[in-house]
């Protein structure tokens, strides 16, 4: 059984349709992307399986729950990190993850686990005794990422996890994405423009536009069925297509 | 438990080092500014312990008694022989700030000529401040002067002692002041000064925290969404509900503290100024007529003004939510507290000089429209036993409280909490974000 299930899931705004009938599916373990331009639904998909907004029409389903009927057990599945997301500036890195360990777990002794993983997934060591407001992006970023998979969730999702961030950085937070599919079994849903990161770090990737989901497939296949050499010529085909189509 | 880690989260955001240290300093600045003010009116009373400076170009034995007579009346009298047509100079020459002139001849036409005599008065005025004219007793010495030469002339006429006291206070006058339906011997002049002492700090504490808590629950949400920690925060297992409640139960109760310390602050500083008037005054038989005119403020009616205050702080929590929400930057975050200023603002102007019920009836609806009106004149409502009033506004406050809520609820739960935007054009940019 999949651990993400996307049903025709609509979302229309007052004069946009941001996403249109977008199925796809995720298994335990593996990292999917979801790849687009800039307004092509990626981040409305996103909210709407993180059931922050409501989907128009069409369901998805988390780990057998309904993000419309049971979006709290959810929750309780789920981690999301926005993209730019920031963190409470007046909190040491310690109490915001003792903070938001606290939202997930049932006991003292699970929020001392949950923290004491975050702790050692982030890497920031005594730099977590210190304020957040301190911290660069890329220690905000890593401390964030840890925040996510501590409570080793059955998805994770992820909008543009390495934005603005240094190779070495965004190095580092692949990796850990990638040892925490293996590992723990988290499945993750990732959206990014970076085409380098996504063939690295991706199972599978799912090319959005203008609210639809134009391709969903493996890289290797992708580029086969393409005639391409990299996942970004690969994105330039579909999208164009779908431009010519849209306007034909 | 959730809830609880919440709250805590919320109260560490909003209790702070700078906050404790801003209310610290509050209460600190605010009683060293009593003390300060005490002591400054002190000084100005002792400075120069009733000196009246004097000019006496006549030089009689009229003027020699009239000085005598202010003497007597317990003033030290300085006398000078200066005179000059530019009095600027004339008081720079005798290095004071007030001086009576007895001009030449004042003592033939009051007393031989039987015309109105003429004195003058130079007065420096060097600042507006009501203290800078307590230590000018030229008035006093003006008032001694028109009682000696009236009581002279009437003397001089053949008038008795008896008579000529009767003509000095020919009525005499014994005022009752009459509350609702209870009436005390007292005049309605020193009750007002001692009912407005009473409830003076009421509507300056209620403004403060009106702008308070509006502030820091607005900087409480905007900030959460231009971080974007909203998104995490409303994306982990806990309700909706739960987390707008503990934002509100948080700013409720760092509001409160705020109250508590700015009303100690408040006392201090009065307490300081009016020499422990808040108290002192109303010792012995003032306190009692007070109590019998039923405008002592007691532990009832300051709990019932409490529960007005706390209304009023939840209807501006309410508000400040959906404004927060509306808020993409810090900019905006400012901008949006501008209508709760101004409806704070009115009810708050409108009480320091007038009671809102003696307004005509369309400007009395109007301001009685704005929540917080009803939390200002609590106080004379329940002192002067309007408690119909009284009641009404809190009924309404509380239908304003459930509305206001409602619709911030409403909000919280639906997926404008991402979209909604004060800017026309931000609004575009945050949606185009969303596709």
């Amino acid at each position: 059984m999949p651990i993400l299930e996307v049903k025709d899931l609509c979302k229309q705004y007052t004069k946009v349709l941001a996403a249109n009938k977008i199925n796809f599916s995720i298994d335990a373990g593996e990292i999917f992307a979801l790849i687009g331009p800039n307004g092509a639904g990626k981040t409305t998909t996103i909210r709407m399986i993180s059931t922050l907004i409501k989907p128009t029409s069409g369901d998805a389903v988390v780990n057998g729950y309904s993000i419309i009927n049971e979006s709290e057990k959810v929750r309780q599945c789920i981690t999301y990190l926005p993209d730019e997301a920031g963190a409470y500036k007046n909190m040491t890195g310690k109490s915001y993850l003792n903070f938001m360990a606290g939202m997930f777990a049932q006991s003292k002794s699970e929020i001392a686990e949950f923290t004491a993983r975050a702790e050692k997934i982030c890497g920031l060591k005594e730099r977590l005794d210190e304020k957040i407001g301190s911290y660069s992006r890329g220690m905000i970023r890593k401390l964030l990422l840890a925040r996510a998979v501590m409570t080793k969730p059955k998805l994770a999702i992820l909008d543009e996890p390495t934005s603005g961030l240094d190779v070495i950085n965004a190095l580092d937070i692949r990796k850990t994405i990638k040892e925490m599919a293996k590992s723990e079994g988290t499945a993750f849903l990732l959206s990014s423009h970076n085409m380098l990161e996504i063939e690295y770090v991706s199972d599978r990737v799912g090319i959005i536009a203008g609210g639809r989901l134009l391709e969903i497939g493996k890289i290797d296949d992708l580029k086969q069925k393409y005639n391409a050499e990299n996942l970004e010529e690969v994105f330039e085909m579909v999208v164009k297509n779908n431009e010519v189509s849209k306007s034909a | 438990m959730k809830f609880l880690n919440l709250l805590k989260k919320e109260l560490r955001e909003l209790i702070n080092a700078q906050m404790i240290t801003g209310l610290v300093l509050t209460v600190v600045l605010l009683m060293a500014v009593g003390k300060v003010m005490s002591s400054a009116t002190d000084s100005a009373l002792s400075s120069d312990s009733g000196e009246i400076s004097i000019s006496d170009q006549d030089k009689t034995d009229y003027t020699s008694q009239l000085i005598q007579h202010i003497k007597d009346s317990g003033y030290k009298v300085n006398i000078f022989e200066q005179n000059n047509t530019d009095k600027a100079e004339l008081l720079n020459q005798i290095d004071k700030d007030n001086l009576i002139i007895i001009p030449e001849g004042f003592t033939e036409e009051v007393t031989v000529k039987g015309n109105i005599g003429s004195i003058e008065i130079v007065s420096r005025m060097s600042s507006n401040s009501a203290l800078s004219s307590l230590s000018d007793h030229s008035k006093d010495g003006v008032e001694l002067i028109q009682n000696f030469t009236k009581n002279y002339i009437m003397s001089q006429k053949g008038f008795s002692e008896k008579e000529i006291s009767v003509v000095d206070s020919p009525v005499n006058i014994n005022e009752f002041t009459v509350v609702d339906d209870k009436w005390e011997n007292i005049s309605a002049e020193t009750l007002k000064s001692l009912t407005t002492s009473q409830g003076m700090i009421i509507p300056i504490v209620v403004f403060i925290l009106v702008m308070f808590t509006s502030q820091m629950i607005i900087s409480a949400i905007s900030t959460e969404k231009i971080d974007k920690t909203l998104e995490t925060l409303l994306s982990v297992p806990v309700s909706r509900v739960s987390v707008l409640g503990a934002k509100m139960l948080a700013a409720a109760i760092v509001a409160l503290i705020n109250a508590a310390v700015y009303m100690i602050g408040f006392y201090g500083y009065m307490s300081s100024i009016l020499g422990n008037s808040g108290s002192g005054s109303e010792t012995g038989s003032v306190s009692d007529i007070l109590s019998a005119l039923g405008l002592k403020i007691g532990l009832e009616e300051y709990a019932l003004v409490g529960m007005q205050m706390f209304l009023t702080i939840m209807i501006c929590l309410a508000i400040s939510l959906i404004l927060g929400a509306l808020v993409n930057d810090s900019k905006s975050a400012q901008t949006v507290l501008m209508p709760i200023m101004v409806l704070a603002m009115i009810p708050y102007l409108i009480s320091l000089v007038y009671d809102v019920n003696m307004l005509s009836p369309l400007p009395r609806i109007l301001v009685n429209a704005i929540p917080f009106t009803h939390t200002f004149s609590a106080i004379n409502n329940i002192m002067f036993g309007r408690m119909n009033l009284f009641w009404i506004g809190l009924g309404y406050q509380t239908v304003l409280f459930v509305i206001c809520m409602f619709f911030a609820v409403r909000l919280f739960m639906s997926d404008k909490i991402f979209t909604i935007s004060l800017n026309l054009n931000q609004k575009k940019k945050f949606k185009k974000r969303m596709k």
